[in-house]
């Protein structure tokens, strides 16, 4: 009895003793290589995944959600009407360690300065390294939005802004504002070899960087030291696996427990097999077809809402987005703060089309050109499916519309130019603030070329839009772009097409995973069960 | 020999040249250049726009380009990827043995079926066996590559469980720093045990389908090559003089039917290097079929120049040296008779 007792708990130590130390490692199945593992130099959601494990910024976007809260900075104070932000720094936070470089200081003011001043001063001496082009820090205004960044002491950082705009917060959160060593840097620089920077990143992240094989794999380590939410396995491994049908095959084969970008054909079977899970939200994204208000007869919002009330929606929405889009009534989706619900889309109606357009003066058949979009963005599977359902639907009303497009640098350049007289677009948002969406029709103050495809210019719309920029408080915020949306709603300077929804499958025995509605992919937090 | 291997060198000089102008105006020709991809939907100032072309170069006369393009090449230098900031000649040489290690296994696989397949019809000629063959490699030599790999995937990796549905090694078992690119040998450098095996694992599917059409060719030519052989005098003469037939086949027909063969072992050698895209993205596959792929469509023109001009350079060499043994076995070719 004694003898089977000792073997039984010999047994069970080995057991348990061989749990306890074997790793877990999370593997990631994801669509291609990243270009480098700096964000601020990246412009694709594939490399901005890459790096994302690695590094932190000032704030952070709560896992899940839009929601900007502390990131490496704890707290911040607004003052002088929004135009100067205290970021108060964490402390204690360790960079990572990598195969030549060991760091001998904690985070600190000075990454936050050298992380910025990389992609704003061309006196950097990074500035010039690895190309220079930092798309997103220009694309989302900060030179010009940006004052001057000093530091007050260790963990204090003052930006001064040179107007008021808190929208700047979720930018802050954003991947190409993610924070750097600037030991690291200068240790580089002292080696002779500043390029290693952007291919071996050393950050603060909940991960830290192993190794990265092109087109094939990147491996990374839990950060035990991590700040912030902790890593549950051991390592991530991300095996690059470009084809759709293939990381179907290598999930169902358990060779990796989660999944990018599924095939939507594939996704039926997906919902049926019980080892896998498949979720789903609304993109941060819209689909328009905007009406060129400065050219008759869409300079007549009467006009414009009788076209609205033209084209089947949900038609294009179950044929070309084979469901998986959500029909849009105002341009942000409803998973952002400040979607304004009570707002009643445009029934689909030809004969009250027909009757508007009557009464707008419009004789018809009335020519039109429709221009659609040449390729597949992820709001838009197909711009000329979508083009043929509308020219038929407007048929039906009378309006004769001449299917065009252009190579799609062109089609941009063009229609960002207004020369269209309608044209579809549309746009993925970046920060999760109703701002980074709202601006589209905003005023452009006789700018011709931008982003306001319509080239609607609303008195009261563009004054609410400023006003947002300077309130402190969602709350606040959220009712001035209630009102928007109803304003934009009534002048239907576009037809709303589609939000598209995003699938994300993953092997049933993962826990803890949360789809983020930015499209991006995050593994703190996450097991295996 | 010597004055027909330098021979054979300075006609690759016009290949070469052609080749380098073919690769520099295609890539211009299709629309939009390396910064207007960059271009998302926030669009560019044409302030920018025309700073980041300056700044590549793309704002200077085609020809001029092509001239410095050309001067770049002549000093070794293969210039840097757009996209990644890379050497272009580091980043090949990185790919380059995933590719060839598929191509070596993919080619073992067809030549160690192809060469014994071929051989059995045409000795069996009009048999049930060999008509059976034939129709096999006109249905592999017609294979849709991508089709077959999906459908190999699905059925013998995921459905029957037999192999690994793609990558290299098993990502979760096995890590270790690649020493020559190679995964079979740096699995058994690593002494990691079962890292070797897995590697070859990783291996069969992917070798199969890039092997599927050279089986095809290798034995429908291997076939009609010995029956032509097999007809020959010195066969028959054999036979009369009694030796067995394992010998008459194996030694004196086969040895004389190889010749063609070898040309045609030659020439899949290189369109396994340079046709082995499709497999390589279906099987998750790092090699440089890939990777060129992926510069078109981010009009990395540095990469997609300079890895075609490699991945060309490597076939001209395997066509030279098949030229070589061919000259080699064949004396006359020499001679120029």
């Amino acid at each position: 009895m004694k003898a089977i007792t000792f073997a039984g708990l010999g047994l069970a130590a080995l057991l348990f003793g061989s749990t306890a130390v074997e790793a877990k490692t999370l593997v990631y199945c994801s669509e291609g290589s990243p270009e480098n593992f700096t964000p601020a130099i990246n412009t694709t959601g594939t490399s901005f995944d890459a790096a994302r494990p690695v590094y932190n910024r000032l704030t952070e976007f709560k896992r899940g959600t839009t929601i900007v809260g502390p990131g490496l900075a704890e707290s911040w104070d607004i003052s002088d009407g929004g135009k100067t932000i205290v970021f108060h720094l964490r402390k204690g936070v360790k960079f990572h360690s990598v195969k030549d470089f060991k760091p001998t200081r904690d985070f600190n003011a000075d990454d936050v300065l050298f992380s910025f001043n990389r992609q704003w001063k061309p006196d950097s001496p990074y500035f010039k390294i690895s190309g220079g082009k930092y798309d997103y820090f220009n694309d989302m205004d900060m030179p010009s939005l940006l004052d001057t960044i000093e530091k007050k002491d260790d963990y204090t950082i003052v930006m001064k802004l040179k107007t008021a705009n808190v929208a700047i917060l979720a930018n802050l959160a954003m991947d190409f504002a993610s924070i750097a060593s600037a030991e690291y840097a200068d240790f580089l620089l002292k080696k002779g070899t500043p390029e290693q920077f952007d291919q071996v990143p050393v950050g603060t992240g909940p991960f830290s960087f192993v190794a990265y094989q092109k087109d094939a794999v990147i491996r990374f380590k839990a950060n035990k030291d991590y700040w912030g939410e902790k890593p549950l396995v051991d390592d991530l491994v991300y095996a690059i696996t470009p084809d759709a049908t293939a990381r179907y095959a290598k999930l169902k084969a358990g060779e990796c427990h989660i999944n990018a970008y599924p095939r939507p054909a594939d996704l039926p079977e997906m919902q049926k097999d019980s080892s896998l899970k498949v979720i789903s939200a609304s993109g941060l994204n819209i689909a328009f077809w905007a009406f060129n208000t400065t050219k008759p007869p869409f300079d007549k919002k009467e006009v414009r809402q009788a076209l609205t009330m033209a084209i089947d929606k949900d038609a294009i929405i179950k044929d070309v987005y084979l469901g998986a889009g959500q029909p849009a009534k105002t341009l942000i989706p409803s998973t952002m703060w400040s979607y304004n619900d009570k707002i009643v889309d445009y029934p689909y109606d030809p004969e009250k089309a027909k009757a508007a357009l009557k009464a707008a003066g419009v004789t018809t058949p009335l020519d039109i050109d429709l221009w659609y979009m040449p390729v597949q963005r992820p709001y838009n599977p197909n711009g000329k499916r979508i083009g043929e359902m509308m020219q038929a639907d407007l048929a039906k009303i009378g309006v004769n519309a001449k299917l065009v497009t252009y190579e799609w640098g062109e089609y941009r350049k063009r229609a960002q130019n207004g020369e269209d007289i309608t044209a579809q677009l549309g746009w993925t948002g970046d920060n999760g603030d109703p701002d980074n969406f709202f601006f589209l029709d905003g005023c452009t103050d006789g700018k011709p070329a931008s982003n306001n495809i319509p080239k609607w210019c609303n008195a009261e719309f563009n004054d609410l839009l400023v006003k947002a920029r300077v309130i402190p408080d969602q709350a606040g915020r959220a009712k001035l772009y209630e009102r928007m949306q109803e304003i934009e709603h009534d002048e239907a300077p576009e037809f709303l097409i589609a939000h598209s929804t995003v699938f994300e499958t993953m092997r049933a025995n993962v826990t803890g995973y949360k789809q983020s509605p930015l499209g991006t992919h995050t593994f703190e937090g996450v097991d295996i069960q | 020999m010597l004055a027909y291997f330098f021979r054979r060198i300075l006609l690759t000089i016009p290949t070469f040249v052609a080749l380098m102008f073919a690769t520099f105006v295609a890539i211009r020709l299709v629309p939009g250049d390396p910064v207007e991809v960059r271009v998302g939907e926030h669009g560019m100032s044409p302030e920018r726009l025309a700073m980041f072309r300056h700044e590549l170069g793309l704002d200077l006369p085609v020809w001029k380009q092509f001239l410095s393009y050309v001067w770049q090449l002549l000093h070794g230098d293969f210039g840097t990827s757009l996209s990644t900031q890379q050497k272009v000649l580091t980043e090949f040489l990185t790919l380059f043995p995933a590719t060839l290690e598929l191509s070596f296994f993919a080619l073992m696989f067809a030549l160690l079926i192809g060469l014994p397949t071929g051989v059995i019809a045409a000795v069996r000629r009009g048999s049930y066996f060999d008509q059976a063959l034939m129709s096999l490699a006109t249905i592999g030599y017609s294979m849709p590559i991508f089709w077959w790999g999906l459908l190999l995937i699905m059925f013998v990796a995921v459905n029957l469980g037999l192999t690994p549905v793609s990558g290299r090694i098993d990502l979760i078992q096995y890590y270790f720093e690649p020493v020559t690119g190679f995964m079979t040998i740096d699995a058994l450098l690593s002494d990691q045990p079962g890292a070797f095996l897995d590697a070859l694992h990783h291996l069969v599917l992917p070798a199969v389908v890039l092997g599927t059409v050279p089986l095809a060719v290798i034995a429908r030519m291997t076939r009609s090559s010995m029956l032509e052989v097999l007809s020959e005098d010195y066969v028959r003469t054999a036979r009369a003089k009694g030796l067995s037939p394992l010998r008459v086949i194996g030694l004196h027909a086969l040895r004389n039917a190889l010749l063609p063969v070898v040309t045609v072992i030659g020439l899949q050698t290189s369109a396994l290097l340079a046709g082995a895209v499709l497999t390589e993205t279906i099987f998750s596959w790092p090699g440089v079929g890939k990777w060129l792929i992926d510069s078109i469509s981010r009009r990395d023109y540095p990469a997609l120049q300079g890895g075609v001009m490699l991945v060309s350079t490597v076939v001209i060499l395997v066509n030279v040296m098949v030229d070589l043994l061919y000259g080699a076995i064949n004396p006359r070719i020499l001679h120029g008779r």
